[in-house]
């Protein structure tokens, strides 16, 4: 889904830029793209984004 | 008529919901007519044009309380990518909405607001059957496949 409609950046995008740059934190993920620099509402949500792929990435890895 | 402010703040919360949802389902709509699923561009339009109504009411109802309807407040939308999501996020957006709704109720009758508790139910039957629509399309992708269904909606 689209995480930011000002710039048009899709939960997926933020996804691969966590995976692929290792961007961990909103600032990171500004340096790659301009998301939240319009009406900056989409924040909450992208920290959301991030948090939950690294979640996905590190924690299980090491349980199983 | 004056009423209390917690009636006023809760009518104005459920106002940005209503506006919230005007735009998504137009988007919505609109991205389906742009694909050419014209029966999904159909039901999201006219919901779309329902939650006009339903704000028109609940903005005629919070002046008539005399208070001041927010339409400057919007809450996020929550926009899908292809149909299985946006179907997805329509759904995540109906359950939020018929929660809400559901405590706007009981507060109404702990208010004994009756005539706000009415129109509010009266939008609650119409978010209901808009989230049994969507559950009915989700039960459709699952079981004949979604190249199957997409077909069915041209």
């Amino acid at each position: 889904m689209f995480v930011c409609l000002c710039k048009g950046i899709t939960d997926s995008d933020i996804q691969q830029l966590v995976l692929e740059h290792g961007v961990g934190s909103i600032r990171e993920l500004k340096q790659h793209v301009a998301l939240g620099s319009e009406c900056g509402s989409c924040t909450k949500v992208a920290q959301m984004v991030i948090d939950n792929t690294i979640m996905d990435e590190t924690l299980f890895k090491d349980v199983g | 008529m004056q009423s209390t402010s917690t009636i006023l703040t809760m009518l104005n919360e459920v106002l940005t919901t209503e506006l919230t949802s005007i735009n998504q389902y137009f988007l919505h709509a609109r991205m389906y007519k742009n694909w050419g699923f014209n029966t999904l561009n159909d039901k999201c339009y006219k919901k779309s044009i329902m939650d006009m109504k339903q704000a028109d009411k609940l903005i005629e109802r919070i002046l008539f309380l005399e208070g001041l309807p927010n339409l400057q407040r919007l809450g996020a939308l929550s926009i899908g990518e292809h149909t299985v999501e946006m179907i997805k996020c329509d759904t995540g957006v109906q359950h939020t909405q018929i929660e809400q709704m559901k405590a706007a109720i009981a507060l109404c009758e702990n208010e004994k607001d009756y005539v706000t508790r009415e129109l509010l139910t009266e939008i609650l039957e119409h978010e209901e059957e808009h989230l049994d629509w969507l559950e009915t399309q989700d039960y459709q992708i699952q079981s004949m496949g979604i190249d199957k269904y997409l077909q069915a909606q041209l």
